[in-house]
C-alpha cells in the first residue's frame, strides 16, 4: 500500500512540476528563450497570497486571484523591460539576464519580506481522504493539486488548438518571419504568453506551498530548476511533453526518496534526465520536425 | 502602387542593396530577375518591412511604408509569399489557411471555396499537416495563405523554386488567372523564361542594382538578357 501512497504523492508533486513547466516550454517555444526568473515568479505568487490571506485576512480564493493578477503583471513587465530590448540578441545575452532578473526577484523579496520562512497557510481547506482503512491517505492538497493540473492542461491544449490566439502562438513558435507576413504582431504574442506562464506560476506557487508550507525567497529557485528539467525531459516546446515530465519526475523523485535515498533523490533525477537524453535528445514528447524541401 | 525610391540595404556591413529604384503599377505583373545573390529576396523582405532599408523610401498606395512593421502591412493589402514558402509545417492546411486570413478575425467559407477553386488538391489535403504535403503542393498552400486577406499586391519570391516542370507550369497558369482576378504582381524569379513570359515588365538585377528594365516581351529578347538567363 505504501507503493501507491507513494506514487500519488509524486503525482502530486509532479502536477506542480508541471504547471511550472508549461511556462517554461510556452516561452521557451515562443519567444525562444530560457525564462530562468521563471521559477521566482512561483516566489512572488506564494508571497502574494501569503499576504492576502495572512495580513488581510481574505479567503483562500481572493488570494489566489490576487497572486494570478500579480504574477501576470509581473510576467509582462519583466518581459517588457529586461527581455524585450534584447530581441535581436545573441540568446546568451537574454539568458544571462534573466539570471539577472532571478537574483533581482529573490533579493527584491528578502527585502520586503526577510529570509527567516513565513508558515504558508494551506489554501484547501478539504480533509484528506482516508482509504483501505488507513493505508491510504490522499490530502485535499494532493486532491486539488491532481485535478487543477488537469484542468489546467486541458484548458491550454484547447487553447492553442480552437482559438485564433493560440494558433497564431503556435505560428509564432514555428516561424516567426512567417507569422509576421500574416499579419500577427509577434511582440504581443509573447506578451502574453508571458502573461499565461506567470499566471501558471502563480497558481504553482500557491500549490506547491500549500503542500511544503514553508515560504521563503528561494523558494522557488529549485522547485524552478526541477521544472526547467521537466519541460527538457518530456521534450522543450511541447505542451503534453512538459505535463508527461513533470509528472514523471516528481514520481522518480518521490519513490528515489522512498526507496533509495532523501539525500540523493536530487542526483538520481538528474541521472534518469542525463541517460533519457542520451536516448532521445530532444526528450519524450519533443517534436520531430519533418521538413521536405 | 508600389514605388521603391533609392533604396539601399545592409546586412552588418554588408552593401546588399546599392540604390535600387522600381515601380509597379496598378494591375501589373512585373518581375524582378537575376541570379542567385542578386538581392531579389532581399529587396521583397525589405518592402514586406521584416527588413529596413538603411536610406531610400518605399511607399504603397500613396502610403509612405519604409519603416512599417512587417505585420501590419498585410492590412494594406500587400502580401509576401516568401522564398521556400514557409508555411507552418506542424499546422493543417486548414489552420495554415486560416492564419493566413488572420487579419479578418475568422476565416470565411467564401474564402476557403476561392482558394480551393483555384487548387483543388489543398481541398482534399485540408486536415493534413502541412509539413506533409509535396513540394508542389506546399507551394499552392502558401500562394493561398497569402491569398486569404484578399491582397492588392502579391510579391511572390521564387514560386517556382525546386517544382518539376509541369507543376511550374500550372503555378504560372494561376498567377495568370489571379492576375486577371484583379491582384498586381510582384514577381521574383530565377527561372527568367517563365517569369518574363507572363511579366508586363521586367527589372533585372545584378549585384544589388538594377541593371536593365523593360516589357517584358523587350528583355526577353535582348541580347544580354538571352546571354546570361535564357541560355542563349
Amino acid at each position: 500500500m505504501s507503493f501507491l501512497q507513494y506514487l500519488i504523492n509524486g503525482i502530486s508533486i509532479g502536477a506542480v512540476y508541471a504547471i511550472i513547466a508549461l511556462g517554461y516550454t510556452m516561452v521557451y517555444g515562443i519567444a525562444k528563450m530560457l525564462n530562468f526568473a521563471h521559477g521566482d515568479v512561483i516566489m512572488v505568487g506564494a508571497y502574494a497570497s501569503y499576504c492576502v490571506t495572512s495580513y488581510l485576512g481574505l479567503p483562500a480564493i481572493v488570494s489566489i486571484l490576487v497572486a494570478v493578477a500579480v504574477c501576470t503583471l509581473l510576467g509582462i513587465v519583466i518581459e517588457g523591460l529586461a527581455y524585450k530590448p534584447l530581441r535581436g540578441t545573441p540568446s546568451l545575452a537574454v539568458l544571462i539576464t534573466a539570471i539577472g532578473v532571478s537574483y533581482f526577484l529573490q533579493n527584491a523579496a528578502q527585502l520586503i519580506f526577510g529570509s527567516a520562512p513565513k508558515n504558508f497557510k494551506s489554501i484547501v481547506s478539504m480533509k484528506a481522504l482516508t482509504l483501505f482503512g488507513g493505508g491510504l491517505t490522499i490530502t485535499g492538497e494532493v486532491l486539488v493539486t491532481i485535478v487543477v493540473c488537469v484542468a489546467i492542461m486541458v484548458g491550454l491544449t484547447l487553447f492553442t488548438s480552437r482559438t485564433r490566439m493560440g494558433k497564431a502562438m503556435r505560428a509564432v513558435s514555428e516561424d516567426r518571419a512567417a507569422a509576421q507576413l500574416m499579419g500577427i504582431n509577434v511582440n504581443q504574442t509573447i506578451s502574453v504568453t508571458f502573461a499565461i506562464g506567470s499566471a501558471l506560476a502563480a497558481v504553482a506557487g500557491v500549490l506547491l506551498c500549500s503542500t511544503v508550507p514553508t515560504l521563503m525567497p528561494t523558494t522557488g529557485a529549485m522547485p524552478g530548476i526541477r521544472a526547467f528539467t521537466a519541460a527538457v525531459f518530456g521534450g522543450i516546446g511541447s505542451i503534453p511533453g512538459a505535463m508527461l515530465g513533470g509528472i514523471l519526475l516528481g514520481i522518480i523523485e518521490t519513490f528515489s526518496k522512498a526507496y533509495i535515498s532523501t539525500q540523493f533523490s536530487d542526483a538520481i533525477v538528474f541521472s534518469v534526465l542525463i541517460i533519457i537524453l542520451l536516448v532521445k535528445p530532444a526528450g519524450l514528447l519533443g517534436k520531430q520536425i519533418q521538413e521536405k524541401v | 502602387m508600389l514605388k521603391v525610391e533609392d533604396m539601399h540595404v545592409y546586412y552588418g556591413a554588408i552593401h546588399a542593396i546599392k540604390g535600387v529604384s522600381f515601380e509597379v503599377g496598378e494591375g501589373e505583373i512585373v518581375a524582378l530577375i537575376g541570379a542567385n545573390g542578386a538581392g531579389k529576396s532581399t529587396i521583397l523582405k525589405t518592402v514586406s518591412g521584416l527588413m529596413h532599408p538603411r536610406s531610400g523610401s518605399i511607399s504603397f498606395c500613396g502610403e509612405d511604408i519604409t519603416h512599417t512593421d512587417a505585420y501590419k502591412l498585410l492590412r494594406h493589402g500587400l502580401a509576401h509569399v516568401p522564398e521556400g514558402r514557409r508555411i507552418f509545417l506542424q499546422m493543417t492546411v486548414q489552420e495554415n489557411l486560416e492564419m493566413g486570413a488572420y487579419i479578418n478575425k475568422e476565416v470565411s467559407q467564401k474564402d476557403l471555396d476561392m482558394v480551393f477553386n483555384y487548387f483543388p488538391r489543398l481541398k482534399e489535403r485540408r486536415k493534413q499537416i502541412a509539413g506533409t504535403l509535396s513540394g508542389g503542393e506546399q507551394q499552392m498552400l502558401a500562394m493561398s495563405r497569402a491569398l486569404m486577406s484578399h491582397p492588392k499586391l502579391m510579391m511572390l519570391d521564387e514560386p517556382s523554386m525546386g517544382l518539376a516542370p509541369l507543376l511550374v507550369d500550372q503555378i504560372f497558369e494561376i498567377i495568370k488567372e489571379l492576375h486577371k482576378a484583379g491582384t498586381t504582381i510582384l514577381l521574383v524569379e530565377q527561372n527568367a523564361r517563365k517569369a518574363l513570359q507572363i511579366a508586363d515588365r521586367a527589372y533585372v538585377l545584378e549585384t544589388g542594382g538594377i541593371t536593365l528594365a523593360g516589357t517584358g516581351a523587350e528583355l526577353a529578347s535582348s541580347d544580354e538578357v538571352r546571354k546570361a538567363y535564357l541560355g542563349g
